[in-house]
């Protein structure tokens, strides 16, 4: 059938798997597509790793072990560092996915021979992925000069890039440059940024660029031109290989919130604006100049209201306790009244709460009501909530802990930048959990208070994190064309922009045949798709909507996928129902896994198939299976909203699976044969409960039209 | 038949029909046959000409005879409302501007005379020191003794309801008792009966603790034991409270004595369930029966003239302590009666208001005049505003919270209080000026609102000086304290009042001063619009006689002394008026309400293309190609949406329903020509069916690559974008098919016209 051949290397886990190696060997080796196979005690060790690149040689692998998550990384290192290519090396998981989970040896090998025979027929198809090497700039742009993009600028350059780092104002340091104390440490602002403005002073790989404004930013990872107006007012561009985003916050000016005369009495500051008088030392009433002697202040202004920011600023509630105990450190005898919805203060800020109460900040849990001058003097009239009375006084000082915004000018530039914002107006990162600082744009990353109001220390750390990222992406300037990805024939597309429309990284641009347009006589709109692979996460939500079959994964394409089916299937039939299990490589293999290694038991009449993401799966694929004479099909995907390709891959494998049961149903089927399932790894008992449910309808619903010989006699039963 | 196809043009389409028209520079007319419409016109106005003298004298006459009325009754006399009388005066302003009737003037002028009459009254008082407080406390008693014996009437009404209120609780106690008898043996239907009983009180507290109580029981939460305690105890003492609620809604306020005896159970049991009826806020006690308290409902709302009462006697009180002699035993005996009738009324709760109004309001007039008059005995000075404070003062006074404060608060610096603790006299002092203070201006604020009638905090802030969230707060203790009313808003801002019961003669002013100038205006504007009456104002015409007709009734219903003021008027020009109504809007209704703007003749000699030419270099884009209908293939489709995206107009849409018969009827050729994958998913379909399905499924969501392409055809300008860009094999899954374009539409319409 195929002229391709392929080794298959049995791995038995230092002898410790149920598995009969024996029925094993013969049968796979009796497979027209089997070169060799290779019986193996320990594939992980050096000795495997040798006989895997000796195979590697000679064509694809299929290497029957424990789970890829484990024993991809060490056998692509060691290729690698052989210099072979590691694309043609293909995973079965006979441990985790077999052996530890079906007490049957005899079902367990059965299972296990299906699903190596499915493996050899997709590596059969597999092209060998050329790894192209791209030489970039060694270079990387960091917008905005505060301690996060100072501390991203220090780490690139450690890490050996050239940085620019682009500021806003005149000054680098940001907020932090203006904090008298930054808790828990107990050092000024100052103190923090000194040694790291001293080594971005002898750095000889940063040029800083000083009231500096970017405009809009073009290109890709490896090639963006970022245009900005410099401090001459001048547009200029920098060619650059990576973005970082440090452009912190703003503080909300509450000039809207009449209630507090913010803007109308000058004795109405807000907590950073006191932070600058303390650390400037100036702290004295701004209207005349007195000493500051009693002090309100009053927390959460805009921040927790539907009308400025719905959630909490996080930071307010421990800057205001830092100013109180600066306060009282110049002057003991002021007094101090904190008027408060709740206390929030994280980490070991808990110590400074706890040492301003006990130096006598007085905490006041209720809402000021309004602010008014009388006779030069400011009036505070608050609402005390535990002893449910108003009280009037008048403070030298009213400080507003207002909430804290992204930036401005955030969304226009993610029109060119390409990344998501939140609800809040924050940059999105691409996903919670897992890949925090990461943008929908490959090649830039956010970091610091533009993901959300972040502490001092979480942006220093944030912003470390950041630079290894964009190492780990440019590789000091040789970045690898990434080889796994979707790839297009252009011939094949008919410019339905499906793909565009679902992509969840926006890869696929849509681009208008003008020359066509003008020969076709039909005066049709005729596009085709352009798909950077630069950017491609490789879900192949894109591939399981293309009707032409013009953009396919180059690792899984329709044909591989297809035959891997068709040979997990083979001979399967109404005596010995089967359930088709896809599952996706993200939160699905990782929960079936520690299903195996937690040795939970599900019945052997299941076959796995792994998909990158469960949107790769489209309906046509569940309806091969059923062709195929599976009873039952299941696919295994994350949970909602926590698609791990950055939006809505399982989604798409939702729609797949919804519209395949309702066409089941109108076909003489039983729409139940096909389920969706979501999962992670926390609850392994999803896995199991999902897939015995499967097990028990293929049981209950019987054999399939297919296995009964009905299906496709639509026309003789119509007549 | 013509008339049917030009209705049926969708909206969009008549709209851009119009915008082409009048870029072709037609003029507007009325097009189906305009003799016909003309017609219709002249017989409307031929048959309304009679009716309208009638209609156009009618509310000179009115008002003539109003003020021939209002003269002979002295009805402005009985209005002492200020607001009421200033807000009348701009509305008759108003109707004057609108009139050249001699009468409107002279009520205004009536009004004018009568509010400067009750604004001069404060400095004539001052003046005037020879108000005799003697005399008019003399008509007290005799009053005092009328509102006893409506009292007393009223209460007999109460009894006599409470008599039919008893027969029923006697059914109700009875089988109640029979009830107790078999908890033990047959708990479940002893609750079943029970229910029965309490659905009869209405009483939720216990129609919900039953529920639950059968929840628990049918869930097996409650054991039988645990069922029993549960219905001897808790069901049976919510279903006690129904019946006191029962009790006292319908035969007045008890004690517990006394329902323990009506509903013959133990007292002790009432008073274990009535407590927690007071904690509900259901039950309030309300005065003592020989040391043993009375208990009322708790009413929704207080009835006005017990409201009013309450106030009476703060006033006495305070007038008390500055009279001398007989006037003062006067006094002090009326307010001893007084005290018996409020209470009495409190009992009461709710009862008819109108029976005491009269006499009530009287009784007000006549303490608020003698209060007056002491304030301004005891004035020397004639500066308003001390006087103002004064009275404010012993407004104030009269309130118990400051007179307990003023009496208690020495002995609180001199001696211990209840702790053992002595109260700072500096603090007391600035606890009492702080007191004083904000009594003051309450005080203030109520003569205000007392004089000028219903307002805001704002409008009290102004006058006063006074903060406006201070004025707030007084006002919203006020009416906590049952001293104001909210009466309504005012530019979204609550609007208070004091307790006023408006005469008869009030009541009558404010519904004739509302209708008047809106009355003169539409008679006005219905002289104009007859005169020249076209076609496209039959409509404004209708409305205008529907709303004359509107006022007459109101005012047919304006009464004073138990006589409708120039009844006879108003019965003769209501036929008329109603009559007017019913033709215009006979006419209205044979005239098409959707005429096209221009003629069928126009139409065919508009040169459209080059009107559209003239459009799109102005707008940028042609709004109307023509009508077409697009024709969807199914089986070309791809579901791919770009349709949808495309269209200028939203007028086609990909609809998530999957027409499945299709997915059957793809020729083999069509299926080659598809997409490979998407050819390959029909040939899957087949090939797994083991029958043709003729059921169309309608999918929850979007889904992506499936759906039924729907063209909303009133949208569609035939623009022919989608079918453009559809992807689909060949030349796409659409199809225009152009049926109608402009100039044929034009052909098609005339030639349909004759």
């Amino acid at each position: 059938m195929t002229e391709c051949k392929t080794s298959v290397i049995l791995c038995t886990c230092g002898k410790q798997l149920g598995l009969d190696y024996d029925f094993l060997v013969r049968q796979i080796d009796e497979l027209d597509s089997t070169s060799v196979v290779v019986l193996h005690d320990l594939v992980c060790q050096p000795e495997g790793l040798d006989k895997i690149t000796e195979l590697v040689a000679e064509g694809p692998v299929v290497v029957a072990a424990c789970t890829s998550q484990k024993i991809k990384p060490r056998i692509d290192q060691f290729l690698s560092s052989k210099k072979k290519n590691s694309s043609l090396v293909h995973y079965v998981n006979i441990r985790e996915h077999s052996a530890w989970v079906h007490d049957d040896q005899k079902e367990a090998s059965e299972k296990t021979l299906a699903m190596i025979r499915g493996m050899i027929r997709r590596a059969c198809l597999s092209e060998p992925l050329v790894v192209e090497k791209k030489d970039i700039p060694n270079h990387v742009t960091v917008i905005g000069g505060g301690i996060a993009g100072i501390e991203a600028a220090l780490s690139l350059e450690n890490l050996g890039y050239s940085v620019t780092l682009i500021e806003l104002t005149d000054e680098l340091g940001g907020h932090v440059a203006h904090l008298p104390v930054v808790a828990p440490t107990g050092k000024s602002g100052k103190e923090i940024l000194s040694s790291r403005l001293k080594s971005l002073k002898e750095s000889k790989n940063i040029e800083v660029l000083y009231n500096s404004h970017v405009r809009f930013v073009e290109g890709e990872l490896g090639n963006f031109t970022i245009h900005y107006l410099s401090e001459s007012q001048k547009e200029k561009t920098i060619r650059t290989s990576a973005v970082v985003l440090a452009m912190g916050f703003t503080e909300f000016k509450p000039i809207g919130m009449d209630e507090y005369r913010y803007g109308t009495n000058p004795d109405v500051v807000t907590q950073y604006e006191l932070s600058q008088m303390i650390s400037s030392g100036n702290l004295e009433r701004p209207s005349d100049g007195k000493p500051v002697k009693d002090v309100i202040m009053v927390q959460c202004v805009g921040s927790r209201s539907e009308d400025y920011k719905r959630d909490c600023s996080k930071l307010c509630c421990t800057f205001a306790i830092d100013n109180s105990l600066e306060i009282l450190h110049h002057n003991p005898e002021a007094q101090i009244r904190v008027i408060y919805m709740d206390i929030r203060v994280p980490f070991e800020n808990e110590m400074i709460y706890k040492e301003s109460r006990e130096k006598g900040v007085d905490y006041i849990r209720g809402r000021v009501s309004m602010v008014w001058e009388k006779n030069g003097e400011t009036y505070v009239r608050f609402y005390d909530s535990l002893l449910d009375q108003h009280f009037e006084v008048s403070p030298d000082l009213v400080v507003l802990s207002s909430a804290i915004l992204p930036p401005d000018g955030l969304a226009e530039l993610g029109e060119t930048l390409g990344y998501y914002l939140e609800e809040d107006g924050h940059v999105k990162e691409l996903y919670g959990k897992l890949r925090r600082n990461e943008t929908r744009r490959r090649g830039v990353v956010a970091v610091g208070a533009i993901t959300r109001p972040q502490f001092v220390s979480e942006s220093i750390t944030e912003a470390q994190a950041g630079a290894l990222m964009i190492h780990n992406e440019l590789q000091q300037g040789a970045i690898e064309k990434l080889s796994r990805g979707a790839v297009l024939s252009i011939d094949d597309c008919v410019g339905c922009s499906l793909c565009a429309q679902q992509c969840p990284r926006g890869v696929p641009l849509m681009i208008e045949q003008t020359e066509a347009e003008a020969e076709d006589e039909a005066k049709k709109i005729l596009f085709k798709a352009a798909i950077d692979t630069l950017n491609c996460h490789a879900c192949g939500v894109c591939q399981s909507l293309c009707p032409s079959g013009a953009t396919q994964l180059n690792f899984l394409n329709n044909e591989q996928l297809w035959s891997e089916i068709e040979a997990v299937l083979e001979n399967v039939g109404p005596d010995d129902p089967q359930t088709l299990c896809f599952y996706c490589e993200e939160c699905s293999v990782s929960t079936i896994d520690i299903v195996g290694t937690r040795k939970l038991k599900y019945p052997a009449n299941t076959r796995m198939i792994s998909v990158p993401c469960a949107g790769r799966v489209s309906i046509i694929d569940i309806l091969k299976a059923f062709e195929n004479g599976a009873s039952t099909v299941m696919i295994a995907a994350c949970e909602t909203d926590r698609c791990h390709v950055g939006g809505t891959g399982n989604e798409i494998a939702q729609v797949q699976v919804d519209v395949a049961r309702e066409i089941l149903n109108a076909i003489g089927w039983n729409g139940e044969r096909v389920d969706m399932f979501r999962m992670f790894s926390a609850e392994p008992e999803r896995f199991t409960n999902a897939i015995n449910e499967m097990v028990r309808r293929a049981k209950e619903f019987g054999p399939t039209p297919v296995h009964k010989g009905t299906a496709g006699k639509w026309m003789e039963v119509s007549k | 038949m013509s008339g049917s196809v030009v209705k049926e043009i969708a909206p969009k389409r008549r709209r851009m029909l119009d915008m082409v028209m009048v870029l072709g520079g037609l003029k507007e007319e009325s097009a189906v046959s305009l003799g016909k419409v003309n017609e219709e016109i002249a017989t409307l106005k031929k048959e309304l000409s009679p009716l309208l003298e009638a209609i156009k004298e009618f509310p000179s006459k009115y008002f003539d005879s109003f003020l021939v009325s209002a003269e002979k009754m002295e009805l402005l006399e009985n209005v002492d409302d200020v607001g009421l009388l200033t807000n009348s005066i701009s509305q008759f302003e108003e109707a004057v501007s609108h009139s050249d009737s001699k009468s409107l003037e002279t009520i205004l002028q009536l009004l004018q005379k009568r509010l400067d009459s009750l604004q001069k009254k404060d400095e004539s008082d001052t003046s005037k020191s020879e108000f005799d407080i003697s005399v008019h406390l003399q008509k007290i008693p005799p009053l005092i003794e009328d509102i006893e014996s409506m009292v007393s009437n009223l209460e007999d009404l109460a009894k006599s309801e409470a008599v039919d209120a008893e027969e029923d609780l006697k059914e109700l106690v009875t089988s109640l008792s029979d009830i107790i008898s078999t908890i033990d043996k047959s708990p479940d239907e002893a609750l079943a009966e029970l229910q029965k009983i309490g659905t009869k009180t209405r009483y939720g507290p216990f129609l919900r603790t039953v529920a639950q109580l059968k929840r628990g029981k049918r869930e097996e939460r409650i054991n039988d034991s645990r069922f029993r305690f549960l219905l001897k105890h808790n069901v049976l003492t919510e279903l006690y409270r129904g019946l006191i609620l029962f009790v006292l809604s319908n035969m007045g306020s008890k004690t517990v004595i006394e329902l323990g005896s009506l509903m013959e159970i133990p007292t002790k049991d009432i008073q274990h369930a009535i407590v927690s009826m007071i904690q509900r806020g259901e039950v309030e006690m309300v005065g003592l029966d020989h040391h043993a308290p009375v208990f009322s409902r708790v009413l929704g709302s207080v009835p006005e003239t017990t409201l009013v009462l309450k106030r009476i006697l703060q006033q006495l009180r305070a007038m008390e302590k500055s009279l001398e002699g007989d006037d003062k035993s006067l006094v002090a005996t009326s307010l001893n009666q007084l005290e018996a009738i409020y209470d009495r009324l409190q009992i009461l709760g709710v009862y008819d208001v109108t029976s005491l109004s009269s006499q009530m309001t009287e009784l007000r007039e006549i303490i608020d005049s003698c209060v007056e008059s002491a304030i301004s005995k005891q004035s020397d000075s004639d500066s308003k505003e001390l006087k103002l404070l004064i009275s404010a003062g012993l407004e104030a006074f009269a309130r118990f919270r400051l007179k307990i404060t003023l009496e208690k608060g020495p002995n609180l610096v001199s001696g211990l209080n209840v702790y053992g603790e002595k109260l700072d006299p500096e603090r007391y002092k600035t606890i009492m000026d702080n007191y004083l203070d904000s009594e003051l201006e309450r005080g203030t604020l109520l003569l205000i609102i007392r004089e000028l009638g219903a307002s805001t905090a704002e409008d009290l802030a102004q006058k006063t000086g006074i903060p406006q969230d201070r004025v707030f707060r007084h006002l919203l203790r006020m009416k906590k304290d049952e001293l104001l009313i909210s009466a309504g808003e005012k530019h979204g801002y609550l609007l208070y009042d004091v307790p006023r019961t408006p005469t008869e003669a009030e009541v009558a002013l404010q519904t004739v001063s509302t209708i008047a100038s809106q009355l003169f205006s539409s008679i006005n504007e219905l002289e104009e619009l007859v005169s020249s009456l076209e076609p496209k104002d039959i409509g404004h015409l209708a409305n205008l006689l529907e709303s004359i007709s509107k006022s007459r009734d109101k005012l047919a219903k304006v009464e004073f002394r138990e006589t409708i003021i120039a009844s006879e008027i108003l019965a003769n020009v209501e036929d008329p008026i109603k009559s007017a109504v019913s033709m215009t809007y006979r006419t209205r209704a044979r005239i098409p309400s959707t005429r096209p703007k221009v003629t069928l003749d126009d139409l065919v000699d508009v040169d459209v293309p080059q009107v559209l030419e003239e459009y799109t270099s102005m707008m940028g884009y042609a709004p109307l190609l023509g009508f077409g209908t697009i024709h969807w293939d199914s089986s070309k489709c791809l579901g791919c949406k770009s349709c949808e995206i495309a269209c200028p107009e939203h007028a086609i849409e990909l609809k998530p329903h999957l027409q499945m018969s299709k997915f059957f009827d793809i020729s083999d050729s069509d299926l080659e020509a598809l997409p490979s994958t998407r050819s390959l998913f029909y040939k899957t379909v087949r090939n797994l069916a083991t029958a043709r399905s003729d059921t169309d499924i309608t999918l929850d969501e979007e889904s992506p690559g499936f759906g039924t392409v729907e063209v909303d055809l009133w949208l569609c300008v035939a623009c022919r974008t989608c079918v453009r860009r559809c992807p689909g094999p060949d030349t796409g899954a659409l199809e225009l098919e152009l049926k109608w374009n402009l100039p044929e539409v034009v052909k098609q319409i005339s030639s349909q016209k004759v």
